[in-house]
């Protein structure tokens, strides 16, 4: 569904991402793990279209949507949800307005709205904010509030931008006991940022080691502790010797 | 001789670097403009597309209605200080109080006026406009419009655009009076001008509200679009809006002299010299 061939990302002198490959196939989860500043989410803002490649090419479905107008964007991204890392929540939108916005863009009744905001608050544990402002709400309300406005439209392809960042570890095995269950019933591909990288793991099946601005390591979700490559199993481990820089 | 090779070369890159830097701003100002009217046209020239009447309809009251007071006080005191000083010379070099009112009328219709409103809209609404847009930018929610199929031109500035342009002309109105009423109260209490003569339209020509009017107009397009392009130029945290804010301020009341200046040349060349 997504396939970024050899795509670089520059800001001004400083150079993001240097010919980054990446396939990911319709229905997977993928987790893109890294140190502070590897590029991770200028990866997924890259596959939302937005932020534009110095080099190479971004693909969804086939269709290169490389250096499209943002009109013409639009109907890609009307098929991408995302969680961004900041939540991105709407200062001036309650819960009930964030959560409901991409489909009012979209024209929907507001019947039709109503009732989905209903449904995706009631899943994610939310039931009853409608009236908040992102103000009055904790760190992990917001959270839920962002999953909540990202998969409301049911996309094809959700983005997850350090989905449990800031949040203690029960709310996390909460956060992605909600995120499996809603991919299990959609079929969604997701794409997770995190740099919890255990708790992402029980959630995707594969895994990126973005570093140094390249995709260095793909395999396997499921024992990356023992990786082949040294650098993958330093940064697991969280061990402070080894050949990891930076 | 290396010292001063290092010395030059690190100069010439640092006009490098400000002049692309400029170059890049007038570039982000100018399609910020164009995108803005394109955002007109895409909301409210075609038949049948979404109008968003309520953000307008806040807009005009966040700028118009809530900038009133700083307007009207600010004003009404430059008018009573310029009266002040302006009768203090007039009874020092020829002694007739008389010509006080009918000349300041005109300065106040063509040009004080909506200037001096204007510079205080450039602090008030431009400061505000920037730093809304500079937090939304640097808290991802500008992406997060963006990723909601949403042009954040569309959605954030043109309304702003509007509000600024329609509530700038009726604040120039008002702050003129006030300016006006206030010089009246001035000349009459410190020099005893009777009001009757102090109100006296007779040197003000539709060619002075007209001009007076452009200019409110232009002023009131200018400072929500170089505001708003501080804003989506915004970066990083809350420095970034810091500078999002001050650019705002400086720029926009840089745009106001510059409009004045560019518009009185432009109406003493069309009127022969004579305004």
């Amino acid at each position: 569904m997504v396939e970024l061939r050899g795509v670089s990302v520059r800001f001004d002198a400083t150079t993001v991402l240097a010919g980054v490959d990446l396939s990911v196939p319709r229905g997977a989860r993928l987790g893109i793990i890294g140190p502070a500043a590897a590029g991770k989410s200028v990866l997924v803002k890259l596959v939302a279209g937005l932020v534009a490649p110095a080099a190479g090419r971004v693909l969804i479905d086939g269709v290169d949507v490389t250096g499209l107008s943002e009109e013409r964007l639009a109907p890609v991204r009307a098929r991408i949800g995302m969680l961004f890392q900041n939540y991105a929540l709407y200062d001036f939108l309650t819960v009930e307005g964030n959560v409901g916005f991409p489909l009012v863009r979209r024209g929907e009744a507001a019947e039709v709205v109503a009732a989905r905001v209903a449904d995706r608050l009631r899943a994610v544990g939310l039931a009853g904010s409608e009236g908040k402002l992102p103000s009055q709400l904790s760190g992990g309300m917001k959270k839920r509030v962002g999953i909540a406005r990202a998969t409301i439209a049911a996309p094809e392809l959700v983005l997850y931008d350090e989905p449990t960042a800031g949040l203690d570890p029960v709310t996390t095995s909460k956060m992605y006991d909600l995120l499996r269950a809603d991919h299990d019933r959609s079929g969604a591909t997701a794409i997770a940022v995190s740099s919890d990288v255990a708790a992402l793991c029980g959630f995707v099946d594969r895994v990126v080691f973005v570093y140094q601005g390249r995709a260095h390591y793909q395999g396997p979700a499921a024992g990356l502790a023992d990786a082949d490559d040294p650098v993958v199993r330093q940064f697991v481990r969280g061990a402070l010797d080894g050949p990891l820089v930076g | 001789m290396t010292a001063v090779r290092t010395w030059l070369l690190a100069r010439v890159t640092r006009v490098g670097a400000g002049t692309i830097a400029a170059v890049v701003a007038a570039r982000d100002l100018w399609l910020v403009l164009v995108g803005t009217i394109a955002g007109i046209w895409r909301q409210y020239g075609r038949r049948g597309a979404p109008r968003p009447t309520d953000d307008l309809v806040e807009q005009l009251h966040v700028i118009g209605n809530r900038s009133l007071l700083f307007v009207a006080v600010t004003l009404g005191f430059i008018g009573m200080v310029m009266i002040y000083q302006a009768c203090l010379q007039f009874s020092r070099s020829i002694g007739d109080l008389s010509q006080v009112g009918p000349q300041f009328v005109r300065l106040i219709v063509s040009d004080f006026g909506p200037t001096l409103t204007a510079m205080m809209l450039a602090t008030r609404v431009g400061a505000g406009i920037a730093a809304e847009i500079g937090s939304m930018k640097v808290t991802e929610q500008v992406d997060a419009l963006r990723l909601s199929g949403v042009l954040p031109v569309d959605y954030l500035l043109v309304p702003r655009f509007l509000a600024s342009l329609v509530m700038t002309i009726v604040l120039s109105v008002i702050g003129s009076a006030i300016m006006y009423g206030a010089g009246a109260v001035t000349a009459y209490l410190s020099f005893g001008v009777n009001p009757r003569l102090f109100v006296d339209l007779g040197f003000v020509e539709p060619r002075h509200v007209i001009l007076g009017l452009l200019k409110a107009a232009a002023y009131g397009a200018a400072i929500p679009v170089v505001a708003g392009s501080c804003g989506l130029r915004a970066r990083g945290s809350s420095e970034g809006v810091g500078w999002a804010t001050t650019a705002a301020v400086v720029g926009s009341s840089f745009a106001v002299i510059a409009i004045d200046f560019a518009l009185s040349v432009g109406a003493l060349w069309l009127l022969g010299g004579d305004l």
